[in-house]
């Protein structure tokens, strides 16, 4: 069956088109632009800039950037692993600790929930938390300096608490006639409903660690246990010294590394995962619109 | 009743934010004690190791200093690893532990951060036996503040040849309040700014020979006019400034951005602000003719790149480098645009002047959380004075990353023999070795080997001056919001007149100034003059 459309709705949708192609191709340009530019001979873009149709095709940037290979890849391992085992065991742990603060039974909810929020109102700064990262818990150069920082934030369990008081308490109650332990009910109850919640956060998790250079930068020594993302700063960073009054003293052969480069690297690091993001994106819609329609 | 929690709420919120901001302030006030509290401590320290050693020397009298017992120890370097920097730090420990039954586990600080890595690796006692120290990565302050280990008393017994080789002048500029904190490379650089011009375009055109300002200025107008190329084609500031500070003789002090220049060498007590004098008046309608006739470009101060690169497309024509740099830019330019004749021009020439760069430019130092100090000064020694260690170090691997030049054996070549030429995975072993360079034991040619650097290095020499400048201490810390100030009226206000971008030259030098005499200009310049005197006074110059 068609349904005729008014004229009215024809011409707002067509300027709607318009409108929203041009907003698309707004956001492509500059992604094109950088896997235009990583494919441009060097010297083309020092003399005529960065241009969308390179008039020469070059692969040196690429071949620059691979020729350690095993540095690449041993980045996309260290990062890929940390987000997948980083954003698992923070759900679990968030959402336990969102769990006991919203439940009414617990006597002591509000003192352990003023002492997490306290946490975000201080802190013990930059300093002693690295004192402690590396003196006391040895954590210099481990894995487990760029999992832990990550796995649990104040305000993940504010969220999550929140969102789980919004589960209606009859639940839980019906579920304890039953003769559910409390440990049943989160998992077998709480858990399944709260999925929009628990997407929401693991997607902020997911982001956070996928994203994470700092932690690296601090506390990790060896080149193969660099993410992927440290390593792609790196290369920009000492880019950025040489532009500084630092680089008068440094040997001459420094060289930067060109800016074909850069634009090859950006390809590699974000190239994966925007081809994955569509597969991944229809989760996250589905997973953040559940709440919404119920209210 | 829900009220009064709101207003509790609030009420207790102000409180806490109020907690936070005292406790802040707390925090740095304890943070000075606890600075001063350590340099008491490493006083203390620095007679501990005095007895220690006291009882070392005994048996360092029998024979070699103990190395019965196996350490690893730490170290750091400033910069990145090279791709086969695993493999020379394991050759490295081989020999190591045969000879001093130590290994070294040799990290990097890599660019990103580095001067809050550099200031965290120091203030956390991290346990590191040894971390690169530099006057531009804050040695003086480091050492001031009790962050490294003295050393005098180790020297002597733990690095005996490097106590004799470096010379006294160099230990004097890396002595902090009579102590020495670190041991400086013997590797005398001379960095004079200056820039690299198109010679051949120069001699095509029968422009005048490059010898001051005016033959520049005619140089560059040739070149515009003749070529219509912008001939700073790229960032501009530095050519300008360090112009700027070199034609007049000013002496910065207190860093590179800041505005306090000494007006000459010989009269290093005359401190003033430059944006206040006469010569940068002057120096402005200068520059303001010069932009107008399209010397550079006006977006010259947003723009991100390097005019050298302009040149290599020929669309350039100038370039600042120091001296060491130009000859790097100039061999490089050798190799990648053969038909192109580059010709150099030190700013040093305007005044025959030239300061040698600190010895503690690059040095090594101990941080006083160290374990084992002593096995890393005979680490040190070993590394400076052995050239099995010292190529090792500094070139990498013979074979993979070097070969020694067939012609001249004190030399090496890389890439070594048999490399063919178009491979470009091959990259120079470099790392940030600065620390413990030696010039006697470099087996590569200074300034990229650049035929020219020779006669300028002797023309360097003949006119050097001791730096008097650098070593004066300062950490800015009672006038850091004045500093923080000044410099972004430098960037917003000061820049702009410099490249001559402004409509009314005068009027906004007026205004300049204004707004740096707001800003707290001379809070800076007394903090500044007080320190230089100090300094000064301490040195014995006048």
């Amino acid at each position: 069956m068609k349904i005729k459309m008014e004229k009215t709705t024809i011409v707002f949708n067509a300027i709607g088109y318009v409108i929203i192609t041009i907003l698309a191709v707004l956001c492509l340009l500059p992604f094109l632009l950088i896997v235009s530019g990583s494919f441009t001979p060097e010297m083309e873009i020092v003399a005529q800039g960065f241009k969308l149709i390179p008039k020469q095709f070059s692969l040196d940037a690429y071949s620059a950037a691979f020729s350690s290979p095993k540095q690449i890849l041993d980045g996309y391992k260290v990062t890929v692993l940390i987000t997948l085992i980083g954003t698992m065991l923070g759900l679990f742990l968030t959402s336990m600790a969102g769990f006991v603060l919203s439940r009414k039974e617990f006597k002591y909810k509000d003192k352990l929930a003023f002492f997490i929020y306290f946490t975000t109102l201080f802190s013990g700064g930059l300093i002693p938390w690295y004192i402690m990262m590396v003196k006391y818990l040895d954590l210099k150069d481990s894995y487990l300096a760029l999992l832990l920082p990550g796995l649990l934030s104040a305000w993940n369990i504010i969220l999550m608490k929140n969102f789980m008081k919004s589960i209606p308490e009859s639940i839980t109650e019906s579920a304890k006639i039953d003769g559910a332990g409390e440990f049943t009910i989160y998992l077998k109850l709480i858990l399944p409903l709260s999925t929009p919640g628990l997407a929401t956060i693991g997607l902020f998790m997911a982001l956070g660690y996928w994203n994470e250079w700092f932690l690296a930068n601090l506390f990790i020594t060896t080149e193969s246990k660099f993410p992927l993302q440290f390593l792609l700063y790196k290369i920009l960073a000492s880019a950025a010294v040489l532009k500084t009054n630092v680089a008068g003293n440094l040997s001459p052969d420094f060289q930067p590394p060109a800016e074909t480069l850069k634009m090859a690297a950006a390809v590699i690091a974000t190239g994966p995962i925007i081809f994955l993001y569509p597969f991944v994106q229809r989760f996250f819609v589905k997973g953040l619109t559940i709440g919404a329609v119920k209210g | 009743m829900k009220r009064q929690i709101k207003t509790f709420s609030t009420l207790l919120i102000a409180l806490m934010m109020m907690v936070t901001v005292l406790a802040a302030c707390g925090s740095s006030n304890s943070d000075k004690e606890k600075s001063t509290g350590t340099d008491t401590s490493t006083d203390t320290k620095s007679t501990d190791t005095a007895a220690d050693t006291g009882g070392e020397d005994k048996s360092a009298d029998a024979g070699k200093p103990d190395t019965s017992k196996k350490v690893q120890l730490v170290w750091y370097l400033l910069g990145d690893a090279h791709k086969d920097t695993p493999k020379v730090v394991e050759e490295w420990n081989k020999m190591l532990e045969k000879d001093l039954n130590v290994t070294v586990k040799l990290n990097f600080t890599t660019w990103t951060d580095w001067t809050t890595k550099y200031n965290l690796l120091l203030a956390s006692g991290e346990k590191i036996d040894m971390i690169f120290a530099s006057s531009w990565a804050d040695y003086y302050k480091f050492a001031n503040q009790g962050a490294f280990m003295p050393l005098d008393d180790l020297l002597p017994t733990y690095a005996p040849e490097t106590w004799k080789s470096v010379p006294e002048q160099d230990w004097k500029e890396a002595t902090v309040n009579g102590k020495i904190f670190a041991v400086p490379a013997t590797y005398p650089e001379y960095t004079p700014d200056g820039i690299v011009y198109r010679e051949d375009w120069r001699k095509e055109l029968n422009l005048p020979e490059i010898k001051d300002l005016n033959s520049i200025e005619a140089y560059l107008d040739g070149v515009k006019k003749a070529k219509n190329v912008t001939p700073i084609n790229g960032k501009a500031y530095n050519e300008i400034f360090t112009m700027f500070k070199s034609y007049n003789n000013y002496q910065q002090i207190g860093g590179d951005s800041g505005v306090v220049v000494a007006k000459s060498y010989d009269t290093p007590r005359d401190i003033v602000a430059y944006p206040f004098t006469t010569e940068f008046e002057q120096w402005a309608h200068k520059m303001k003719e010069w932009k107008d006739k399209g010397f550079w470009k006006s977006d010259t101060l947003s723009d991100q790149k390097e005019a050298g690169d302009a040149i290599k497309t020929g669309q350039g024509a100038v370039y600042w480098r120091n001296a060491p740099g130009a000859g790097g830019y100039i061999m490089g330019l050798q190799t990648s645009n053969p038909d192109i004749e580059m010709g150099y021009f030190p700013f040093s020439r305007f005044n025959n002047l030239t300061m040698p760069t600190l010895s503690v430019n690059n040095a090594m130092a101990i941080p006083k959380s160290a374990p084992n100090p002593e096995r890393s000064l005979m680490v040190l020694d070993k590394l400076r004075n052995d050239p099995k260690y010292y190529d090792l170090m500094n070139y990498g691997l013979e074979g993979t990353n070097y070969s020694v030049d067939t012609t001249d054996s004190k030399f090496i070549v890389s890439p070594p023999a048999g490399t063919p030429k178009d491979d470009k995975d091959h990259t120079a072993y470099g790392v940030a070795s600065w620390g413990y360079r030696v010039e006697s034991m470099e087996r590569v040619k200074q300034a990229g080997g650049w035929p020219g650097f020779d006669a300028l290095l002797e023309e360097f020499k003949s006119q050097s001056k001791p730096n008097i400048f650098a070593g004066v201490l300062m950490d800015y810390a009672p006038v850091k919001s004045q500093q923080a100030a000044v410099n972004s009226v430098i960037q917003q206000y000061g820049m702009p007149i410099m490249m001559g971008l402004v409509p009314d030259v005068d009027k906004a030098i007026a205004n300049y100034r204004k707004q740096l005499e707001a800003a707290g200009v001379n809070d800076v310049m007394d903090y500044i003059k007080e320190q230089a005197n100090k300094y000064f006074d301490s040195q014995g110059i006048n």
